[in-house]
């Protein structure tokens, strides 16, 4: 803000320089030029009388000849003065209003009203680098549940979707060039309550100089990436990226999840989803003989993963060259005959993973005329053929920005969510349908929320209390309702943390320890009560003895006599 | 030699001049303080501060601000002679002239300040 005044004055300097000068000229001149009073005396104009016929004359506002007609002379001198100062005065507005245009100034002004505003934010926030599909998709979803976001893009456009968007707390936007660090410091790096930041441009290299400036700046901010081609996110790994987000592989390894293990992978996105989305009920891809259509990042990925899962898989590849595929049928798979060479006709199902939306469509189109029972995986590249790909209802549309989001989700929420999903992964499918159907008893079919808990002074003094007083406290006396302490919160306890011991699932009895981590996943209304139960003493002792204890020493002191 | 500093050290010296050749002499006495010297002072005295704009220096900002000092005290010296000042034939009052002439004193002040800055800043450029 202080650069941006510095500059205003520095150029008003010759515009304000010429108006005094000819103010004082034109004041001086009307003080020495000879006139005459009412009684026909001589009289000459005091400073401040010529003083304030210029000023009105000046301004073009003309009041006329104040206090006596004007002289010849004076006449002379006021035609004079009238041109002199006018034309300062034009020229001097003239260069406020190209001041105000000046398109240097205006991004000054634009980016000091940012800094401020993220300066001036006094909650946790995450930054999030690319308001695109991905990035528009996971603010909202942290908006939803109640995080402050900042968002950088270099399109002005998309800044200005972003203002036209109704958030439940202001977005603060900025059109700039997030590879910058100047960007990222005012976007607030180094802010206390800055959580993390999430590089999700299109654009792998400046995702790799976001995550470069951040770890340089400020290395103890959690740095999620989004990397497309393995050799950025081998980069990003080399200098500590907390976490890489590469989603094609993540599709694969989805892929992959959704045919041996359903249940955990139905778990994964029940429990990393936007808020007020219903629990999906996908139908597990077949195993068998498998088309794969473009061995591009997409097609490789998929490749691996269905190949680990035991299928068989022919591919068709319209530049193998280029792709570096062997073993594969030349063509682009929109054609019947390529299909049916690629063996269509005994298959179970097609990925049509080009990265050509009509393509895609084509080639899922005409093998299902082929073969109207094949399991159709197909990737969806742009925003706006949505409607076409939700005409078509493919059995698995893999959709970037989704993936992206749900990811970012898991690790920004709280990174026990992502551990917890992590360790889940090597659980059995039974183990998971389990919990589904024990989570939907509990909290609904709906997203629910998951938040964690932390077991020390500063997050639940009131737990600290009666721990320090040797009384034990399980994880029991957490899930009880703070209003009614015969009525259940509706939550489950998904893991807990203690050094590096973690339990998935913990028991009610688990007795709690100082320093103990606890992921909680819930109803919102469970969310809300929660903070009552781990700040306040007084409703945590009436949660575990059922009596209220007196507030004031005096009904203490009573309380104790009584006893 | 750049023109701008001689412009600039021009009109803060010039400033402080007039400044002190309309201070100078009896207090009270209109006689020895003339209309148009405190007027000139007043208009070298703007174009100095308008001169002073833009420093983003510490010096710089000390510069601004001893001017404005010296604006305001002369510009409340100008607007006390309009009001106060001689109506008719009653001759200007002693009492008016005094707050007038001290008045512009304390301007005298911030400009002999300015003054001096600009010799140390002069000092320490040491070329």
């Amino acid at each position: 803000m202080n650069s941006i005044f510095f500059l205003i004055l520095r150029r008003m300097r010759a515009p304000l320089i010429t108006l005094i000068v000819s103010y004082g000229i034109a004041v001086f001149g009307f003080t020495l030029m000879p006139g005459l009073d009412a009684q026909g005396q001589p009289w000459q104009m005091s400073i401040f009388e010529a003083f304030y016929v210029i000023s009105y004359t000046a301004t073009t506002i003309g009041f006329g000849e104040i206090p006596y007609p004007f002289s010849q002379a004076q006449r002379l001198w006021m035609t004079f003065s009238i041109y002199l100062t006018v034309i300062s005065w034009f020229y001097a507005i003239g260069k406020i209003i190209a001041l105000a245009q000046d398109p240097a100034l205006r991004q000054a002004i634009t980016l000091a009203r940012f800094g401020r505003t993220v300066s001036s934010l006094y909650e946790p926030y995450y930054i999030v680098c690319g308001y695109g599909e991905t990035g528009s998709l996971l603010v909202g979803a942290l908006d939803q549940k109640g995080m402050r976001v900042v968002t950088l893009d270099i399109d002005q456009e998309r800044i200005n979707e972003l203002e036209l968007q109704d958030y439940q707390s202001p977005v603060p936007g900025l059109c700039a060039d997030a590879k910058l660090p100047e960007t990222l410091l005012q976007a607030g790096i180094h802010h206390p309550h800055c959580r993390g930041i999430a590089a999700l441009t299109n654009d792998d290299h400046v995702n790799l100089a976001v995550a470069v400036a951040v770890k340089l700046i400020n290395p103890e901010l959690p740095v999620l990436c989004r990397a497309e081609h393995i050799e950025t996110a081998a980069n990003m790994a080399s200098f500590g990226t907390d976490h890489i987000i590469n989603p094609y592989e993540l599709f694969g390894e989805h892929l992959a999840m959704e045919i041996h293990s359903l249940g955990t992978y139905l778990l994964h996105e029940w429990l990393t989803g936007v808020p007020g989305t219903s629990l999906p009920s996908p139908v597990p891809p077949p195993v068998g003989h498998w088309v794969v259509c473009g061995y591009g990042r997409f097609g490789k990925a998929v490749v691996r993963n269905l190949e680990q899962e035991g299928a068989s898989i022919q591919i068709i590849e319209a530049q193998p060259e280029l792709t570096g595929c062997e073993n594969f049928i030349r063509g682009s798979g929109t054609e019947a005959h390529t299909l049916i060479e690629a063996g269509v006709e005994r298959a179970v199902g097609i990925v049509a993973g080009t990265d050509n939306d009509t393509n895609n469509l084509s080639i899922a189109m005409t093998a299902l005329e082929l073969r109207p029972d094949l399991f159709v995986v197909i990737r969806k590249n742009r925003r706006f053929n949505s409607v076409l790909f939700r005409k078509f209802n493919a059995d698995i549309t893999m959709q970037l920005s989704d993936i992206i989001a749900h990811e970012c989700l898991a690790h920004l929420i709280t990174p026990m969510l992502a551990q917890f999903l992590h360790l889940a992964r090597s659980q059995s499918n039974a183990w998971a349908n389990q919990l589904i159907s024990r989570l939907v008893a509990v909290v609904g079919e709906n997203v629910p929320e998951t938040w964690g808990a932390y077991i020390n002074m500063e997050r639940s003094p009131a737990v600290m209390c009666l721990l320090e007083e040797g009384k034990p406290v399980t994880l029991e006396l957490l899930t009880k309702d703070p209003y009614n302490r015969e009525q259940p919160l509706f939550l489950v306890p998904l893991l807990l943390i203690r050094g590096n011991q973690s339990m998935l699932l913990p028991e009610l009895e688990t007795p709690l320890l100082a320093g103990d981590r606890i992921l909680f996943c819930g109803t919102q209304t469970a969310k809300a009560a929660h903070p009552l139960l781990v700040l306040n003493q007084k409703v945590l002792r009436y949660v575990q003895e059922g009596v209220e204890i007196p507030d004031s020493i005096v009904w203490r002191w009573l309380a104790e006599r009584q006893r | 030699m750049n023109l701008e500093k001689v412009a600039f050290g021009f009109f803060i010296v010039l400033a402080m001049t007039l400044n002190f050749g309309f201070f100078i002499g009896d207090m009270g006495n209109p006689e020895f303080h003339h209309s148009y010297e405190l007027y000139a002072a007043i208009v070298v005295n703007l174009i100095a501060t308008v001169l002073k704009f833009g420093d983003r220096t510490q010096i710089g900002a000390i510069h601004l601000s001893t001017s404005l000092v010296a604006d305001i005290q002369l510009i409340a010296a100008a607007v006390i002679w309009a009001i106060f000042g001689a109506m008719g034939d009653t001759p200007i009052a002693t009492s008016t002239m005094v707050s007038i002439v001290s008045l512009s004193g304390g301007a005298f002040l911030a400009n002999v300040t300015s003054v001096i800055l600009l010799i140390i800043e002069t000092i320490m450029l040491r070329r």
